[in-house]
């Protein structure tokens, strides 16, 4: 490329940068504007991860109450959370879900059901799930029959100290919700006044649902894999 | 034949004692409503207003003590499989299993990862008829009680079976 | 004179037992006749439906979907595809939102007559158990004549439904519906105001609002106790502000608000519902369009996680599905209604007698398949 040709697709795509594509989109040459529009794709991903860097090397100097939440009912709820309870939350705040700390998540989720703004009164689904790199968590979705809103919260944990606070006394349907993902997962939960499993036999060995489970091979003499000699 | 030509009315009948043994248990087989899963609303069905089983005889009893033949219909899983045996030990003679549908004769769609299923009810009890299909009709199932009927007529209960 | 010793008894009403529910096992500790406690026990029927999720792709499993509820069978398929449609952004064509419709639906209505059907034959009275499961079939008919299969359809795809609906289904369903409606006023002829039915189910098992809402209750168990809460209507999804139905709720018609009775009648109220829905569906239906035209060529939806809920006979039927931008799902998860119905037993059975407790156990409307998936 000559050195014209590369200042002028400079200017067009600072001129792209500032919002004005008229003048990208009326130049004849396919091969020009091709090249235009990908250096302007370029910037402004360059522009965004230069943002983000910022953000990130200036928030550990702010305090946590100086993030501001958008208008987003998540982010919301989440600056309500960390106002309440410093310290809870394990993550930034963002549009889908709220990730917390183990510690004070019976204290968070009493003061969810009660606190009249918020009023979650029912715990919907409750889910395990391996993320791999010996984590697993925990996911509420918490919905409010009075106000109609709902929110989903994350609590990460690993493996070897597999241990979240219960919460069965405060939504009755997590002590049922809370021995299958026990049965499935392996993940304890502390205070549950019946902790033991649900679906599989008293007598199983192993947590089904992880990634890596392998199938004992028989259970009081009866094989459990499909034996296939006959077959063909 | 000598002695016995010509003696008998016509409303006497004979026959082989094996054969009337046979003709008189396999009509009128009465099941043990062993409904599991799927499967269990087709058996349901099965005996409800449509294609009625009582009309053949059969009627549904909940007791392994006063039923002939067990319909295991559905998925046997694990927890479940020690009771089956139990159940199936606690029938009285002479007794058959029909294995209804295909999680009861081979696993069915839980064949490959399904860790907690049974691969077919033949691994704990001795099954007589396998009807398959993910439900088989109602109409099948009636047929496997049928082709039921037929092994019961030929089955020779008075002989001693070689080893 | 002395004093009588006597101790409770623990009594185990097994997993093999003459009724539809399924394989549930009730650990029941009595005094008597008089009940102290009830535990449930289950996991006869689990069958790794989320383990099979983890290894089948989007559309393969489907059919593992049908096998859970079986006997609503496409209300299951049904949620399983909004909620994958809503994680891919997809948009179906009208034609296929009116014919899932009619289907769940039709389905709500065969679901209904084999929950009510089975109840009276539990409480003791066959004839209706024998007339409803006649008008269920006529309805099975009609699911044989569009997709092949009388119980698990494996119908509703993601983004269409595998079979368009054939010539003459309209009629069929229009003749079904004005020789159905009749029918009606001869089950509650039959059980809902019969004496003795009504001495059997009224004022027993009475389930309060605030205990229902913190176990998680939900359709028409919830919808007995005063709660107007149907999603059909609260959290709409598909089509369903199209139709103009009204949401039934309980109201103590025969004794207390949330008795067995009320359940019973909630769901007969809601057959009437469905023959209004389906009858609006049927005449609005566009008649041409091409029900695979949205089918997409790969099911890859973009990464993320979605918790979306529909309402099926039983309750509301919640999946969340965990997607990593892979063909496979990562993570399945169905937040099953009967699951949580069941686990108010406990709370419901205490203090009544033997034969209450089969009477609460057949209100909840429970199927095993759902709740051990």
């Amino acid at each position: 490329m000559s050195s014209e040709q590369e200042k002028l697709i400079a200017e067009l795509i600072e001129k792209g940068l500032a919002g004005d594509m008229d003048s990208i989109n009326a130049i004849e040459d396919r091969v020009l504007r091709s090249k235009v529009k990908s250096g302007l794709a370029k910037a402004k991903r360059a522009a965004k991860n230069a943002a983000v860097a910022a953000a990130k090397e200036s928030s550990p100097e702010e305090s946590s109450a100086e993030i501001m939440p958008s208008d987003h009912p998540n982010q919301k709820f989440a600056f309500m959370i960390e106002e309440k309870f410093p310290d809870s939350l394990a993550d930034t705040l963002n549009d889908t879900h709220i990730q917390i700390k183990p510690d004070q998540w019976f204290e968070i989720a009493s003061w969810l059901k009660s606190e009249p703004s918020l009023y979650f009164d029912s715990l919907q689904c409750h889910t395990g799930i391996d993320l791999g790199e010996n984590m697993l968590e925990a996911r509420y979705n918490l919905h409010s029959m009075k106000h109609d809103h709902k929110i989903e919260i994350r609590i990460a944990v690993s493996r070897d100290n597999a241990h979240i606070p219960s919460i069965e006394q405060i939504w009755r349907i997590g002590d049922w919700f809370e021995r299958e993902t026990y049965d499935m997962f392996g993940i304890f939960f502390d205070g549950h006044r019946d902790h033991r499993r649900m679906l599989l036999p008293e007598d199983w060995e192993g947590y089904p649902l992880r990634k890596d489970y392998e199938v004992q091979e028989t259970y009081h003499g009866i094989i459990i894999p499909k034996v296939k000699e006959g077959w063909e | 034949m000598g002695i016995l030509e010509n003696k008998f009315e016509d409303n006497v009948v004979v026959a082989k004692l094996d054969k009337l043994i046979g003709w008189a248990r396999s009509t009128s087989p009465w099941y043990f409503q062993f409904g599991l899963a799927c499967c269990a609303i087709e058996m349901m069905s099965a005996a409800a207003s449509r294609h009625d089983l009582e009309r053949l005889g059969m009627m549904p009893r909940s007791s392994p003590r006063q039923a002939d033949v067990m319909i295991v219909a559905g998925t046997v899983t694990m927890k479940m499989a020690l009771r089956v045996k139990k159940l199936y030990e606690q029938m009285a003679d002479p007794k058959y299993v029909i294995a209804m549908g295909s999680c009861a004769t081979s696993g069915g769609p839980y064949w490959q990862h399904g860790y907690h299923v049974l691969k077919g009810v033949d691994i704990v009890v001795p099954v007589d008829v396998y009807v398959p299909g993910c439900p088989p009709r109602p109409e099948a199932l009636i047929e496997g009680l049928l082709k039921l009927q037929e092994k019961i007529l030929d089955e020779r209960p008075l002989t001693r079976k070689m080893a | 004179m002395g004093v009588v010793h006597g101790e409770e008894m623990v009594l185990n009403i097994g997993p093999q037992h003459p009724s539809t529910h399924g394989v549930l096992r009730l650990k029941v500790k009595t005094d008597g006749e008089i009940i102290s406690e009830i535990t449930p026990v289950i996991g006869y029927l689990h069958r790794c439906f989320e383990k099979h999720c983890e290894n089948m792709t989007y559309d393969q499993v489907i059919p593992f979907t049908d096998r859970c509820d079986y006997l609503a069978a496409m209300a299951n398929n049904f949620g399983y595809v909004v909620a994958v449609e809503e994680l891919m952004e997809l948009k179906v064509p009208e034609k296929v939102e009116y014919i899932r419709v009619i289907m769940a639906e039709l389905q709500r209505i065969a679901s209904h007559l084999l929950a009510l059907g089975v109840y009276g034959l539990d409480i003791g009275a066959f004839t209706p158990f024998l007339f409803m499961l006649r008008d269920r079939e006529r309805i099975l008919d009609m699911f044989e004549m569009t997709c092949g299969a009388r119980l698990l359809y494996n119908y509703m795809w993601v983004g269409g439904v595998s079979h368009d609906l054939p010539k003459g289904f309209v009629e069929t369903a229009f003749q079904f519906l004005d020789y159905f409606e009749p029918q009606i006023e001869e089950y509650n002829k039959l059980l809902t105001y019969n004496k003795i039915f009504i001495e059997r189910t009224a004022d027993i098992g009475v389930l309060p609002q605030d205990v229902a809402i913190s176990y998680g209750v939900s359709g028409p168990n919830l919808r007995a106790s005063g709660v107007k809460w149907d999603l059909r209507r609260n959290d709409t999804y598909s089509i369903y502000e199209k139709f103009d139905f009204d949401v039934c709720i309980g109201d103590g018609g025969q004794g207390t608000l949330g008795d067995c009775w009320d359940r019973y009648y909630v769901r007969m109220l809601e057959i009437k519902e469905s023959v209004k829905i389906l009858r609006q569906a049927l005449a609005q239906m566009p008649k041409d369009g091409d029900v695979h035209q949205a089918l997409p060529k790969k099911i890859r939806p973009p990464k993320g996680s979605i918790y979306s809920r529909t309402e099926t006979p039983r309750g509301d039927l919640g999946f969340y599905i965990e997607s990593d931008g892979s063909p496979i799902p990562t993570r399945v998860k169905m937040r099953s209604p009967a699951f949580t119905a069941l686990s108010v037993l406990g709370e419901l059975a205490g203090g009544w007698m033997m034969s209450d407790v089969i009477s609460i156990l057949g209100s909840l409307d429970i199927v095993l398949g759902e709740i051990d998936r």
